[in-house]
């Protein structure tokens, strides 16, 4: 393809996509105008102060931090809580795919946990791990006064996360393997593959667009848990903390600026993983 | 490597529960090196005795007795793997036994060659068309240089001139490699053009209705009168199994 020609299909993808997308913010600017024009008994505060603080993303607010501090704060406890549901979970959902006998022996505990949600866990996690942060997990108590993000991460509430997250990644692996065509598996062992190869050149590659499905409903969730949880008692940091003390203090422009952000995160990794997933989710239309 | 079925029985149950016979007594020894076509009509058994043979079913009485080796198995619906380019899925064999990489690349090349396929073995299978498919499968079984190849209607879905070529190329090879080879099809022609042996299979249960080896000598002349008798002597068979499983 010539340089001008490709120069014009990039253009035409990106007009397409530019469209594509049009009549989706057609219902929030109607939202959006409703408030502007419509707040006359000032039960919000005007757009203008929400926009203000949004844009000074980096200023102390209410004395508890920064925006910037509560989000990066609330985005690492999701992201170490997602790390480890992924990493325990998701052998044990590919064990459960795999083998009848550990699915038997692990299904009824798995069945009743599930439904449990995280946050009926936070109290009884406060209880067991305390307030113990990383801090003190890795041994560096002189910072224990000081501002750091590792006083931020307690165990507790990683811990939740983690129970949140792990479910869905258990299931959806468990599913995706169990679904593998039983030609697949027939074929490699007729060839000669051992039990092992099978897991790992078959099993898995096969079960990826499930497995990955699972990832992004674990960060879905995880998500929505740290925001309850850090409604609750248990910490002072992160970005629901903030949404509460906001409320605590009616200052409704904080509280709507955490709201927007919690949102846009929350847009963001969905469609981020599923732009990422789409290479694996391939898979699937390679299957047609 | 050689095989041996003696008394071979096999039962499915039926969705009603209760259990039909699909094969036998089925009682064949097959010599070391030899090429067998195994033909039959519909739903009389091949596969299954395709699956029995290569373990992934078991029989329900009679044994089977297979000499070691390593086994080639071709489905009769390809079954690649969709997540793999055609390269990959030929060194599949290779890679499960333990074999270093690039050696496994350079027999995979050697084979998709033979198949006519080179060109195409970073393409995934699904941008291929059914018959690659099918070719792409006969490789991944061939690629070993198994002692015994297992194949399920390989070539159902080739044109004639193709299907002539790989003919061609599969008895070539397995003379070479002295490799023993079941051979499924419905093709007589290709039956009696590939194999030193044919048996006929018959339905209900599926058992072996006549069982001979081929005299005509090779290289085979599709257009001589004794390849045609032989054809039609078989084809009479054919008709009569066909004629008898519609009446009943
Ligand atoms: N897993 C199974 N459960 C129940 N019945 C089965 C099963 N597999 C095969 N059968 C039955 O066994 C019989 C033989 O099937 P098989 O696939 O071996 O036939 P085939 O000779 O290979 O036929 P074709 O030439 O159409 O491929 C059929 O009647 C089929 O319905
Ligand atoms: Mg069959």
């Amino acid at each position: 393809m010539s340089r001008l020609a490709l120069r014009k299909k990039v253009r035409t993808d990106l007009r397409q996509r530019v469209q594509s997308l049009l009549p989706g913010l057609v219902i929030p600017t109607l939202l959006l105008s409703l408030w502007f024009f419509f707040n006359s008994r000032s039960i919000l505060p005007a757009p203008g102060a929400v926009l203000d603080v949004l844009l000074d993303p980096s200023a102390d607010l209410l004395s508890c931090g920064s925006l910037f501090w509560n989000t990066g704060v609330s985005l690492i406890r999701v992201l170490l809580g997602l790390s480890i549901a992924i990493m325990l979970g998701t052998p044990i959902g590919f064990l459960m795919g795999a083998s009848n006998r550990f699915r038997h022996f692990t299904s009824l505990i798995t069945e009743l946990a599930r439904p449990l949600s995280p946050i009926a866990l936070l109290p009884l996690s406060i209880i067991i791990f305390k307030d113990t942060s990383f801090t003190e997990v890795l041994g560096l108590n002189h910072l224990k006064y000081s501002r750091n993000i590792l006083n931020e991460l307690q165990i507790g509430m990683i811990f939740i996360l983690a129970w949140g997250g792990i479910f869905p990644v258990i299931l959806e692996t468990m599913h995706g393997v169990r679904g593998v065509r039983k030609v697949y598996i027939e074929a490699a062992r007729v060839l000669g593959a051992g039990r092992m190869f099978i897991f790992k050149h078959v099993l898995f590659p096969a079960s990826l667009p499930d497995i990955f499905a699972g990832y992004r409903m674990a960060v879905g969730r995880c998500w929505m848990v740290i925001i309850a949880a850090e409604m609750l008692p248990g910490t002072n940091s992160g970005i629901g903390y903030m949404l509460r003390y906001s409320y605590q203090l009616s200052r409704l422009d904080v509280m709507l600026a955490c709201i927007f952000i919690i949102a846009v995160i929350g847009l963001v990794f969905s469609r981020g993983l599923e732009l990422l997933g789409e290479k694996w989710l391939l898979l699937r239309a390679r299957e047609r | 490597m050689s095989l041996a079925f003696i008394k071979l029985e096999k039962s499915y149950s039926a969705p009603s529960g209760k259990s039909f016979k699909v094969l036998g007594p089925i009682d064949l020894t097959v010599k070391n090196g030899e090429f067998v076509c195994l033909l039959g009509p519909t739903g009389c058994g091949k596969t299954t005795l395709l699956r029995i043979i290569s373990g992934l079913e078991q029989a329900d009485s009679g044994k089977i007795n297979r000499g070691a080796g390593r086994l080639g198995y071709v489905f009769q619906q390809g079954a690649l793997f969709p997540w793999m380019n055609i390269e990959s899925n030929v060194m599949f064999p290779l890679k499960a036994t333990g074999m270093a990489g690039s050696l496994c690349r350079l027999k995979a090349e050697e084979i998709l060659d033979l198949v006519g396929l080179y060109e195409f073995r970073k393409s995934f299978p699904h941008e291929l068309s059914g018959g690659m498919q099918q070719r792409t499968a006969l490789a991944r079984g061939l690629v070993t240089g198994p002692d015994l190849l297992l194949l399920d209607e390989p070539f159902a879905s080739l044109d004639t001139r193709t299907g002539i070529n790989l003919q061609e190329m599969l008895r070539n090879l397995c003379r070479k490699l002295s490799t023993t080879v079941i051979f499924v099809t419905h093709n007589i022609e290709e039956a009696v053009y590939l194999s030193d042996r044919i048996v006929v299979m018959g339905h209900r249960p599926g058992r072996i209705v006549r069982d001979e080896s081929l005299s005509l000598e090779w290289p085979r002349n599709r257009l001589s009168s004794t390849f045609t008798e032989v054809l039609l002597s078989f084809r009479q068979t054919f008709e009569e199994l066909v004629d008898l499983s519609i009446s009943s």
